[in-house]
């Protein structure tokens, strides 16, 4: 297995802890009554994100976040690897961005200004070097 | 690399630029603080941001679609001209949706049919892959 291929199953078990992390104050905060309903914005009065905590919403926010950085980083460890291109280059870039994707999430959790978004560039530009490599 | 590939390639790097699309056209809407920051009381994007930021969700869902049949189509060797027709057809819809959609081109059903150029590509491909 390429390193890109360990660092993308390392980057979905990553999505599976961010589940958690949110999944899990959200239950104790809007109990299983809201959270295992159809959640209906009639029922409930809006939507069930907005009545999350600050510090949950944004872990939600994260967790959804990282699922549009997943599929992309995803295609890019794949068709790195099928190509025959994976090279020291892009196991760097791959190391890079699951280290991004690690600390966005305390990064996001307490607010760190401007410090989200340049973690989340660095992930960003990651996957993008990678999906260059693959066509160059 | 088989052309199929190349193509997903190229459509993450359409999604790629999608995505910092929706970053400069929001950033003139809620300012860089509010932007950079948590995002907590971040209010509803709306005009042509509102439009890229709708066309980004769109295309992620593309992408999570389109990337699984290419993929199965690798393993299992099953590249014909016909795959590579309809993931040509499928990156061509994609990348005329993004203009299409961000500057609402007033015509009757364009967004829509080209959505589903794609849409209908991709079944193709997962029909194949069968």
């Amino acid at each position: 297995m390429t390193p890109e291929l360990v660092a993308l199953t390392l980057a979905a078990l990553l999505q599976v802890i961010q589940f958690a992390l949110m999944a899990i104050p959200a239950n104790i905060e809007l109990g299983p009554g809201k959270t295992m309903s159809a959640r209906d914005r009639s029922r409930l009065g809006g939507s069930l994100e907005d009545q999350l905590s600050d510090g949950t919403a944004r872990l939600y926010r994260a967790m959804n976040n990282h699922f549009e950085g997943l599929i992309l980083f995803a295609i890019a460890c794949i068709v790195v690897t099928l190509s025959g291109q994976a090279d020291g280059f892009t196991a760097l870039c791959a190391w890079a961005y699951l280290l991004a994707r690690v600390v966005y999430i305390p990064a996001y959790y307490y607010g760190l200004k401007p410090w989200r978004s340049v973690v989340w560039f660095i992930g960003f530009l990651a996957t993008t070097f990678m999906l260059l490599a693959t066509l160059l | 690399m088989s052309s199929e590939l190349s193509i997903l390639a190229l459509y993450g790097l359409l999604v790629v630029l999608t995505v910092l699309l929706n970053v400069l056209t929001a950033l003139p809407q809620v300012g860089l603080m509010t932007l950079g920051g948590p995002r907590d009381d971040m209010p509803p994007l709306t005009g042509l941001a509102g439009r890229v930021a709708r066309t980004l969700d769109n295309s992620v869902v593309a992408m999570a679609l389109f990337a699984p049949a290419v993929l199965i189509l690798s393993a299992k060797g099953a590249f014909t001209a016909g795959t590579l027709f309809a993931a040509q057809i499928f990156l061509i819809a994609r990348i005329a949706f993004v203009p299409i959609y961000a500057f609402a081109i007033p015509v009757p059903f364009l967004r829509t049919l080209v959505w589903l150029a794609g849409f209908l590509a991709t079944v193709y491909l997962y029909l194949m892959a069968l």
